[in-house]
C-alpha cells in the first residue's frame, strides 16, 4: 500500500508562490477580497511562511517556507475531532469530510503548524465565476473546516486511468497541483514506501528536515534546507 | 439533515424561549441555515483539454487547458512546451480569473460623457463601432494624413500585436510606439558590444557561478518559468554541482533572498560593483587571456591611424574603477569585492546578468553593459553556461505591402516620439515623448490614438502628461479586455477577447536560447462578454479602410497555416515533445540528420495543434558569425561608452561623499512584485491575496525602509507614511527592517489603479505618480530611480475591520 | 405539616408570594438584553461567524472562553453545597439552594456557549451520531451533560419539601407544585429516604464536579500547543472554577440578601465563613498561576516563552496584569483582614473583582496561545465584535433573569432545611461536639 509523500526542496524553490495559487483554483477555494484578507478571513491551503533563519549581521536571512498540510502520520487533528470528520487513510491521506464537520474548530487550534481552515463564510464566486468551479472537489459550505488534501481527487483519478489501461499506478500517475505547477520543480511527490521513489531518495539527503519534528507528529512533507556551494547536491 | 434541523429547531426555540421576536421561529431557522449551504455547481458535459499560450506576461508558456462541457476550470501547464515543461507561475494559474472575471467589458462601448468613468460609456454593436470608427480612420487617409495615427501598444509577438503594427504601417503611419521597454536596455548592450539588437540569454542550467547585478532573475526575468525551471537545475539538478548565486542590489528581492550571497550596494552603484569586478580580474590576469586575443578588440590601448590613442578597456577601468573607489562608492569592503572577483574567475562556468529587464531601473545600460563586459572577460559568449543568441524562427514572411504612395509618404514622416533620432539614437519606442508630442502638438498632430494591451495612465513614467495627452487626441480607441485606467478616458472601448478566447502564433519569448513557434486555439467556443481577438478587428477595419490587398488571409487560421508552412520547408526542427524526445532530436540534429515528427505541411499544421506547436532544440555553440555581428566582426569592449557612463556618475568628482539630505528625503526605488508586474495582476483576488510572501503584505501598498532611515523620521514600522515628489505624494503602510539600505524607500509598484474591477479598484496606490522625468544618460529610457522623496508619518485611513496583523 | 408551621420562615415565601414594581423593572432590563443577545445570535445564524472577530489563527475567543468561564461558574453549587452537606457544615444551610440554582443555570449556559461557536450548530447531532472518543470535547459533552443531570437531581431532591409546602401554601399553583412535590408529606420513611438520597448525591456528585473542569481543561491541555500543554492544567482549572464558584455564590446571596431583606438569614457570618474560603482558593490560585509561569519561565523553551512574554510584557500584558490584581491583589488583603472579610461589602467586592480576574484568566488562557503560533504566519489580533460582546451580555441577563424568575417559583434559601436547623441541629452539633470529647459517646456519624 502507498504512503504517500512530499519533499519541498528549498533550494530550488524561490517563493514564486505558483504553487499557492495553483492549489487555490485546483480546490475551488473562494477569491477573497481586502476587508477579508484584512479581517483573516481569507482561506489558502498552502502558504508561503518566513522562518527567521540566521542573521547575517544585520541582514535578513530570509528563508520562506511553502506549507501545505503536513499529512502527518500521527495527527494530532484527527484525534480532537469530536466527529470523526477528519480522518486518516490507509494511504496516510488525512482527509476532511465536510458534510459532518460541525465547525467547532478543535482541529484547527490542535494543529500545530496552523494549516487548517475555517469557512467564516459562504464562499462567493461573482458569476461568471462560478463556471472555474472544478466538479472533482466540493464546493465547501460555510462553517466548515478545510485543508490541504494532497489533492486526493487527482489520486482517484489516476487510480482510474491507471485501471482502464490495465497497468499499476506508476511514479509520477499521481501529482498535486502544486507540485504539478511549481516552476522550480521543487516539489516532489510520491510513494514514501515505494524505495525507488525520488520522495523517498530526497529525504535521506542530508538536508533533509522536518518542520516541528520534536511534537511527533511525523510530518509526510519533507523539506531540503539551502544548500550549500560546492555543498551536497 | 432534516433530523438535525429538526433538533436544532429545538433548541433554537428553547434558548429563544421569551425573546421579543413574534416570527415564526422554526421556518425561520430552516431559511436561515439552508443559506449556509451552497447550491451544488453540477459538472455538465464531459472533460476535455486543448492547448494553449499563456499571455499574461511575455513569457509565453504552454497551456493545457481542462475543460468541462463548455467550461474551463483548469490552467495546467503544457508538459510538451519547452518554455515551461508543464509548470506555471502564479500570473499563469490565475488566468482563469481574468478569463471569467466578472467586471469584464461587456461589448463595444462608446463613451457618451466625461471622461473618467465607466458610466459615461454606453454599449453599441460591433457593427456600428467599426463602421464608425473605420470611417473616420478612413477620411484621415484620404486626407493624406496616415501619419497622424498612432498605434501604442504592448511587447509581444502575438498575432493581434503584429496584425496591429501591420495595419499602423499599411495605413503609412510611421508611430509604432511600444510602452513595454523591459527587454530594450540589455538589448542595447548587446548591440554596442556585439552588433545584435536581441535578448540576451543566460545559460542558468549549465552555469556554476551567478553574478547578478541587480538582476530579477527569480521574479519577472524574462520569461519567469523558463528562468526558475533553469535556476532549479542550476541549483541542484546535476550530479556533484552546485551552482552559486551572488545578487548585488540595494533591496533584498526575492532573488536576492534565494541567493547564496546578498551584496547590499548603494543604490545605483551595480555596474560600479561590476566594473570593480572587471578591474580585478584584468589586474589579477583572471581573464581568459585566449578568448581576449582572438576574439576581442578593445581590450588595451590602440594607437589609432592619425596618432591618438584610443584607451582600452583596462586603462579605462584603472582609471575610474580602482578597488578603493569602488569599495567607497558601493559601500563593499574591498574584501569582499577581492573574493568575489577570483571565486568568479575561479568558477567553471561563471556567468554574469545584468540589470533588471525592465524600464524601472536607473542607470540600467550600465549594469548591462558590465555584466557583458565580464562575460566576456571570461569568455563566455555562445559557450555553454555563457550568454547565448536565440535563433530566428523560419516562419513564412507576410507578404510584401503593397504599394501606395500616400502610405509610403506616411511612413516616411518623423515619428512623433523622436524614437531613434535626436539624444536618444539607441531608443527604439519612447512614450513620454510621446506624450509630450501630442501635447504640443508637434511635430504633426496626433488625430487618432490606438491602445492596445497599454495602460500609460497607470503605467507609464509621465501617466499623468499622457492623461492630458490623450484629451488633445479626438479619437481614442482603447482594446482593453477589462476596463483599465486608460480605456476610462478613451472614446471607445473595444473588447479584445482574452487569450483563451482566440488563435494565437507567438515566436520564442525573450531569454529562451531555441527559436520556437507555439500554437494556441481558442479554448472557448466564442468570447465571452461579446468581445473579439484584436487580430480579428484589425482584418476586419483593414478591409473598412481599404487595406484589405495588405491583409489577404480568409481568417485567422488560414493567416497561421500560411505561416506554419515555413517552417515545414526551413526542413528543420521539430514538433514539441517530451524530454526524451528533445534529447533525440539534439542528437539527430548535431548528426546531421533531421527528424522531425511530420511528413508534410499539413501534418505539421494538425499535430502542431496537439503537442503545443514547434521548436529546434539544437544549439550551435560558437557559431561566430552569427552571434557577434560588429565591423570587426569581434566581441568589441566599449571602453568609449564604459568611459562616459563613469564619466556620468553622480559622484566620480568626489567619491562617496552623497549629498547631505535632510532627514525623511530619501531615494525612490520601485520593484514589481512577481504577481503584479507589468502593470497587470491586481485585477484578479488570487493575485492580490499574495503580493508579497515576505513582508506578509497583501492588498495594501507598503514602503520598506531601513530602521535607520526610519527613526531618522520617527517612523515606526506597520506606521503609514506619506511619500511625496515634486510631481505628487502617495500614502503607504511603512515595513521597516533590513531588507533595503539605508537611505531608500522601496516601493511596489502595480497597485493604485483607478479602474481595473472590483478587486484592483481604490486599492494600494500607484508610486509611478511620484517619479521625476530623468532618463538615462546613456540609453534615453526612464530613470525612477533619480527621484528623491520625503517621506512622513500620517495617521492611516480608517479600516473597516476590527483586526489588523501582526508587527 | 401544616401552616402555621413555616410562621418563623415566612420572611423567605414573601418574594414567591409578592411581586413589586421594581422587580419588572428588573425583569424588564434583563428580558431587553436578553432580546438583543437573540437578535445577534440571528445575525450570526445568517451570515455564519463572520460576525465575530475570530480570524485565523484565533480560532477560538469570546465564546469558548464564557465556556470555560460559566462552567467553571457552575462548580459554585453543586459542589459547595455538597462538599458543605458532607461535612455537616451547619452555616451551609441558608445557602446551599442560592448555590446549587447557580450551577445548574450556568451550565446550561456553558453547554450553549459551544453551541454558539460552532459554525455548523445544525450538526450539533453528529456528536452523537458519529462520536469519536479520542476527542477531549466529546469527554466534555459527556461530562457536562452527566454533571447537569447530578446537579439539577442534586438541586432537586431537596427542593421537594419545600415544593410541597408550596403546594400546600398556594392552591393557585398547584398545576405546578403538585406534580413537582412527588406526594410529599413528609412521613418519616419519605424524610429518611430524602436523606439518603442527598447524602448518595452529594457524594456522586463531588467526582463529576472535580472531573468536569478537569476535562474542561483538557479540551487544552491534550494539544501540543504551547502553554495549554500542561499537566496541572486539570487541578489548576478546578482550582480556578471553585474559585469564580465561591465568588459567585457570594454575589448571588448579597443581591438576594438586599433585594429580599433575607438579613436574618445570610448573616455577615455567611459572608466571613465563604469569604475564608474565597481567601483560601485565591491563594491556590496564585500557588498554581505561580507555578505554572514559573516552570515555563525557568524551562525558557522558546515556543512557550513567546507566549509567556505576550502575556507578561507583549499585547496581553495589561490584561495579564489586571488578571492578577482582580484575582489576587484586590481579594487577598480583603479577605486575609478579618474586618473587611466580616463585612458584605468587602467579600462582594473581593467577589466581583475575582469574576473579572478569573474571566480575564479563561481569555489569557485561550487566545494568546492561539495568537502566536509556532509557525509564523500572519498573526491576527483577536477583537471580539459586537455581536459575541451582545451574546456574552444577553447570557448574564438571561441566566441573571431566570435566576429571579427561579426566586419567584421557589425559596431561595430552603425553608426545610433551616427549620431542621432549628429543631434539630443544635442538639446534633451538640452531641457530635461532644462525641469529639474524651469521654464522649461514640457517635454513628
Ligand atoms: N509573470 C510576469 N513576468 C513578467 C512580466 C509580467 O507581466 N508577468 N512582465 C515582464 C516585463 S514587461 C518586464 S519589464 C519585467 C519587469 O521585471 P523587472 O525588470 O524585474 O522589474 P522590477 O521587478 O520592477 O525590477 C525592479 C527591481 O529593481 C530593484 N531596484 C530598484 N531600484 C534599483 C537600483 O537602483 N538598483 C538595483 N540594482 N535595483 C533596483 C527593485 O528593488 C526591484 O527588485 O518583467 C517581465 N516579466
Ligand atoms: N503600476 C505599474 N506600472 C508599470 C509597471 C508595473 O508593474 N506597475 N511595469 C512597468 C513595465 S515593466 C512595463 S513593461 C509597462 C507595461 O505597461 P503596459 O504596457 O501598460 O502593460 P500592462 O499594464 O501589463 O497591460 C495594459 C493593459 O492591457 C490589459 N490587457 C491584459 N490582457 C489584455 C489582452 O489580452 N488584450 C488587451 N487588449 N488588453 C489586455 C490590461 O488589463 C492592462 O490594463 O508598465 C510599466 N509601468
Ligand atoms: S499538519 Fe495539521 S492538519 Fe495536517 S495532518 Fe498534521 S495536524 Fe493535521
Ligand atoms: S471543526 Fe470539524 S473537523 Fe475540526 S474538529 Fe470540529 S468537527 Fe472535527
Ligand atoms: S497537495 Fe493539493 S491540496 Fe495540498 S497544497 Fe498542494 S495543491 Fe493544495
Ligand atoms: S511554486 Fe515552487 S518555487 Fe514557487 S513558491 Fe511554490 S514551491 Fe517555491
Ligand atoms: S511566466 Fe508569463 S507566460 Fe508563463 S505562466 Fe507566468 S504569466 Fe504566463
Ligand atoms: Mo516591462
Amino acid at each position: 500500500m502507498a504512503r504517500w509523500g512530499m519533499v519541498i526542496d528549498l533550494d530550488r524553490c524561490t517563493a514564486c508562490q505558483a504553487c499557492v495559487v495553483a492549489c487555490q483554483v485546483e480546490n475551488n477555494v473562494a477569491p477573497s477580497n481586502a476587508g477579508q484578507a484584512e479581517a483573516g478571513r481569507a482561506i489558502s491551503w498552502l502558504r508561503l511562511v518566513p522562518i527567521q533563519g540566521e542573521r547575517r549581521g544585520t541582514r535578513p536571512d530570509l528563508q520562506l517556507i511553502p506549507l501545505p498540510c503536513m499529512h502527518c502520520s500521527h495527527p494530532p487533528c484527527i484525534k480532537v475531532c469530536p466527529v470523526q470528520a477528519t480522518k486518516i487513510d490507509h494511504e496516510g491521506l488525512v482527509s476532511q469530510v465536510y458534510s459532518r464537520c460541525i465547525g467547532c474548530r478543535y482541529c484547527t487550534t490542535a494543529c500545530p503548524y496552523t494549516v487548517r481552515h475555517f469557512n467564516w463564510k459562504k464562499p462567493e464566486w461573482p458569476a461568471p465565476m462560478e463556471e472555474t468551479l472544478s466538479p472533482d472537489v466540493s464546493v465547501r459550505p460555510r462553517g466548515v473546516v478545510e485543508k490541504c488534501s494532497f489533492c486526493h481527487h487527482r489520486l482517484q483519478r489516476a487510480k482510474d486511468k491507471a485501471q482502464a489501461e490495465g497497468r499499476p499506478l506508476k511514479e509520477g500517475d499521481y501529482l498535486p497541483a502544486c507540485a504539478e505547477s511549481c516552476p522550480a520543480e521543487a516539489i516532489v511527490f510520491g510513494d514514501l514506501d515505494d524505495p525507488r521513489s525520488a520522495v523517498v531518495r530526497l529525504s535521506q539527503s542530508p538536508r533533509a528536515f522536518k518542520l516541528l519534528e520534536e511534537l511527533g507528529t511525523e510530518p509526510k512533507v519533507t523539506y531540503l534546507s539551502k544548500g550549500e556551494w560546492g555543498g551536497q547536491v | 439533515m432534516s433530523l438535525d434541523r429538526r433538533h436544532f429547531v429545538g433548541i433554537g426555540l428553547g434558548a429563544a424561549a421569551g425573546s421579543a421576536l413574534g416570527v415564526p421561529a422554526g421556518r425561520l431557522f430552516s431559511e436561515i441555515l439552508s443559506s449556509a449551504n451552497n447550491s451544488v455547481y453540477p459538472a455538465r458535459g464531459k472533460e476535455g483539454h486543448c492547448l494553449s499560450v499563456c499571455s499574461m506576461c511575455p513569457g509565453g508558456c504552454g497551456l493545457r487547458v481542462r475543460k468541462i462541457g463548455s467550461r474551463v476550470v483548469k490552467l495546467d501547464g503544457n508538459p510538451l512546451h519547452p518554455v515551461n515543461a508543464g509548470r506555471l507561475c502564479p500570473k499563469g494559474q490565475a488566468g482563469l480569473q481574468a478569463l471569467y472575471h466578472p467586471d469584464r467589458i461587456p461589448g463595444p462601448l462608446r463613451r457618451v460623457g466625461a471622461r473618467g468613468s465607466l458610466a459615461s460609456f454606453e454599449k453599441v454593436p460591433w457593427e456600428r463601432a467599426l463602421e464608425e470608427i473605420g470611417g473616420k480612420l478612413k477620411a484621415l487617409r484620404a486626407d493624406g494624413r496616415p501619419e497622424s495615427l498612432v498605434l501604442l501598444r504592448r511587447n509581444g509577438t502575438d498575432l493581434g500585436t503584429r496584425l496591429a503594427r501591420r495595419f499602423a504601417e499599411a495605413f503609412g503611419s510611421p508611430n509604432d510606439v511600444s510602452l513595454d521597454r523591459g527587454d530594450e536596455a540589455a538589448a542595447i548592450a548587446l548591440q554596442l558590444g556585439q552588433g545584435v539588437r536581441a535578448t540576451p540569454v543566460y545559460d542558468l542550467p549549465s552555469a556554476d557561478y551567478v553574478l547578478s547585478l541587480g538582476g530579477a532573475l527569480l521574479e519577472t526575468w524574462n520569461s519567469p518559468v523558463h528562468t526558475m525551471r533553469a535556476y532549479g537545475a542550476f541549483r541542484q539538478a546535476r550530479t556533484g554541482r552546485r551552482g552559486k548565486l551572488v545578487q548585488v542590489e540595494p533591496r533584498l528581492s526575492g532573488t536576492g533572498a534565494s541567493a547564496d550571497e546578498w551584496i547590499a550596494v548603494r543604490p545605483g552603484t551595480e555596474a560600479t560593483f561590476g566594473f570593480g569586478i572587471a578591474a580585478v580580474l584584468l589586474a589579477e590576469g583572471l581573464y581568459d587571456k585566449e578568448f581576449a586575443v582572438d576574439r576581442t578588440i578593445g581590450l588595451e590601448d590602440r594607437r589609432e591611424a592619425g596618432g591618438a590613442v584610443r584607451p582600452g578597456l583596462r586603462s579605462v577601468l584603472e582609471k575610474h574603477y580602482g578597488l578603493e573607489k569602488v569599495a567607497a562608492e558601493t559601500g563593499i569592503s574591498v574584501n569582499v569585492i577581492l573574493r568575489i572577483a577570483r571565486e568568479f574567475a575561479a568558477a567553471r562556468r561563471s556567468l554574469a546578468v545584468g540589470s533588471r529587464l525592465g524600464p524601472l531601473l536607473p542607470g540600467h545600460l550600465s549594469e548591462h553593459l558590465a555584466a557583458h563586459t565580464l562575460n566576456a572577460l571570461v569568455g563566455n559568449l555562445d559557450q555553454p553556461g555563457g550568454l547565448l543568441l536565440s535563433d530566428d524562427v523560419p516562419l513564412a514572411p507576410w507578404p510584401a505591402l503593397p504599394a501606395g504612395p500616400a502610405a509610403a509618404s506616411g511612413r516616411r514622416q518623423p515619428r512623433l516620439d523622436s524614437a531613434g533620432r535626436g539624444d536618444f539614437p539607441l531608443l527604439a519606442s519612447d512614450p513620454e515623448q510621446l506624450a509630450e508630442a501630442i501635447l504640443a502638438g508637434a511635430p504633426y498632430r496626433a488625430e487618432a490614438l490606438l491602445i492596445l494591451g497599454a495602460d500609460p495612465l497607470l503605467t507609464s513614467a509621465a501617466c499623468d502628461r499622457f492623461k492630458a495627452a490623450i484629451e488633445k487626441v479626438p479619437l481614442v480607441v482603447s482594446f482593453a479586455t477589462l476596463p483599465d485606467d486608460t480605456s476610462l478616458h478613451a472614446d471607445w472601448i473595444l473588447p479584445e477577447a482574452h487569450f483563451l478566447e482566440r488563435w494565437d502564433l507567438l515566436t520564442t519569448p525573450p531569454g529562451i536560447p531555441y527559436p520556437a513557434v507555439s500554437l494556441s486555439r481558442p479554448a472557448l467556443e466564442k468570447p465571452l462578454r461579446d468581445a473579439r481577438p484584436a487580430a480579428e478587428i484589425f482584418l476586419d477595419l483593414s478591409r473598412r479602410v481599404g487595406l484589405e490587398s495588405a491583409f489577404p488571409w480568409k481568417d485567422l487560421p488560414a493567416l497561421l497555416r500560411s505561416e506554419m508552412d515555413g517552417l515545414f520547408s526551413a526542413r528543420r526542427g521539430a514538433l514539441m515533445g517530451t524530454p526524451f524526445d528533445e534529447a533525440w532530436i539534439r542528437m539527430m540534429e548535431g548528426a546531421g540528420w533531421w527528424v522531425p515528427g511530420y511528413r508534410s505541411s499539413d501534418e505539421l499544421w494538425q499535430k502542431a495543434q496537439e503537442t503545443g506547436g514547434w521548436w529546434d532544440p539544437f544549439y550551435d555553440h560558437g557559431d561566430w558569425k552569427r552571434v557577434v555581428r560588429t565591423p570587426s566582426g569581434r566581441f568589441e569592449f566599449r571602453a568609449d561608452v564604459v568611459a562616459q557612463l563613469a564619466s556620468a556618475r553622480p559622484d566620480e568628482a568626489s567619491p562617496a561623499a552623497e549629498p547631505a539630505r535632510p532627514p525623511g528625503s530619501l531615494r525612490l526605488l520601485l520593484f514589481e512584485p512577481l504577481s503584479i508586474s507589468g502593470g497587470t495582476g491586481a485585477e484578479l483576488p488570487f493575485l492580490q491575496g499574495l503580493l508579497d510572501p515576505g513582508e506578509e503584505e497583501r492588498w495594501e501598498t507598503w514602503a520598506e525602509l531601513h530602521p535607520e532611515s526610519a527613526s531618522a523620521i520617527g517612523v515606526k514600522d506597520r506606521d503609514w507614511v506619506r511619500i511625496s515628489s515634486p510631481r505628487g505624494s502617495i500614502d503607504a503602510r511603512a515595513r521597516v527592517g533590513h531588507r533595503v539600505v539605508a537611505g531608500v524607500v522601496a516601493i511596489p509598484v502595480g497597485l493604485g489603479k483607478a479602474e481595473g474591477g472590483r478587486w484592483a479598484k481604490g486599492i494600494g496606490s500607484n508610486p509611478l505618480r511620484l517619479v521625476s522625468g530623468a532618463r538615462d544618460r546613456a540609453s534615453g529610457l526612464p530613470d525612477f530611480g533619480a527621484t528623491t522623496v520625503r517621506v512622513a508619518r500620517v495617521s492611516g485611513p480608517k479600516r473597516a475591520s476590527s483586526s489588523e496583523r501582526r508587527a | 405539616m401544616d401552616k402555621s408551621d413555616i410562621g418563623q420562615e415566612e420572611r423567605l415565601l414573601r418574594p414567591i408570594q409578592e411581586t413589586g414594581r421594581g422587580f419588572w423593572i428588573f425583569a424588564g432590563t434583563l428580558l431587553a438584553i436578553g432580546a438583543w443577545g437573540v437578535f445577534a445570535w440571528f445575525n450570526q445564524l445568517r451570515r455564519g461567524l463572520d460576525v465575530s472577530g475570530l480570524n485565523v489563527p484565533v480560532y477560538w475567543g469570546l465564546y469558548i472562553t464564557n465556556f470555560v468561564f460559566f462552567i467553571g461558574i457552575s462548580h459554585a453549587g453543586t459542589l459547595i453545597s455538597a462538599i458543605l452537606r458532607l461535612a455537616h457544615a451547619e452555616w451551609r444551610r441558608s445557602i446551599t439552594r442560592a448555590a446549587e440554582v447557580i450551577t445548574v443555570l450556568v451550565l446550561f449556559f456553558g453547554m450553549s456557549c459551544v453551541i454558539l461557536d460552532l459554525g455548523r450548530p445544525d450538526r450539533v447531532m453528529n456528536v452523537l451520531r458519529h462520536g469519536n472518543f479520542t476527542s477531549p470535547l466529546l469527554w466534555d459533552v459527556c461530562s457536562v451533560s452527566l454533571y447537569l443531570t447530578a446537579s439539577t437531581i442534586y438541586l432537586y431532591l431537596p427542593l421537594i419539601p419545600d415544593i410541597a409546602i408550596l403546594r400546600d401554601l398556594i392552591p393557585g399553583r398547584r398545576w405546578l407544585y403538585g406534580p413537582l412535590s412527588l406526594g410529599w408529606t413528609g412521613t418519616p420513611r419519605q424524610v429518611h429516604l430524602l436523606d439518603k438520597a442527598i447524602s448518595v448525591m452529594a457524594i456522586i456528585v463531588i467526582p463529576i464536579a472535580v472531573s468536569v473542569h478537569t476535562v474542561v481543561s483538557w479540551v487544552f491541555a491534550m494539544t501540543v500547543q504551547p502553554m495549554w500543554h500542561s499537566t496541572i492544567f486539570g487541578p489548576y482549572f478546578v482550582v480556578g472554577a471553585i474559585f469564580s464558584g465561591i465568588g459567585a455564590i457570594l454575589i448571588a446571596m448579597a443581591i438576594i440578601r438586599k433585594a429580599y431583606h433575607l438579613e436574618d438569614y445570610l448573616k455577615p457570618i455567611h459572608f466571613n465563613n465563604l469569604g475564608l474560603l474565597l481567601l483560601v482558593f485565591s491563594l491556590l490560585w496564585f500557588y498554581f498561576t505561580f507555578a505554572e509561569f514559573l516552570t515555563t519561565y525557568y524551562g525558557g523553551e522558546p515556543m512557550h516563552m513567546t507566549i509567556f512574554l505576550s502575556k507578561t510584557e507583549g499585547k496581553f500584558s495589561p490584561l495579564f496584569w489586571t488578571m492578577f490584581v482582580t484575582c489576587f491583589a484586590i481579594p487577598f488583603p480583603l479577605l486575609a483582614n478579618r474586618r473587611t472579610r466580616g463585612t458584605v461589602w468587602g467579600c462582594v467586592v473581593a467577589s466581583v473583582s475575582v469574576e473579572v480576574g478569573m474571566w480575564l484568566e479563561r481569555f489569557l488562557i485561550v487566545v494568546p496561545s492561539l495568537s502566536n503560533p509556532r509557525l509564523p504566519l500572519t498573526a491576527a489580533t483577536y477583537i471580539p465584535s459586537w455581536v459575541e460582546w451582545s451574546l456574552f451580555a444577553a447570557f448574564i441577563a438571561i441566566f441573571m433573569l431566570l435566576y429571579a424568575v427561579f426566586t419567584k417559583f421557589f425559596p431561595i434559601v430552603s425553608i426545610w432545611e433551616i427549620r431542621e436547623g432549628r429543631e434539630s441541629s443544635v442538639r446534633e452539633v451538640s452531641e457530635r461536639v461532644e462525641s469529639y470529647l474524651p469521654g464522649g459517646a461514640e457517635s454513628a456519624s
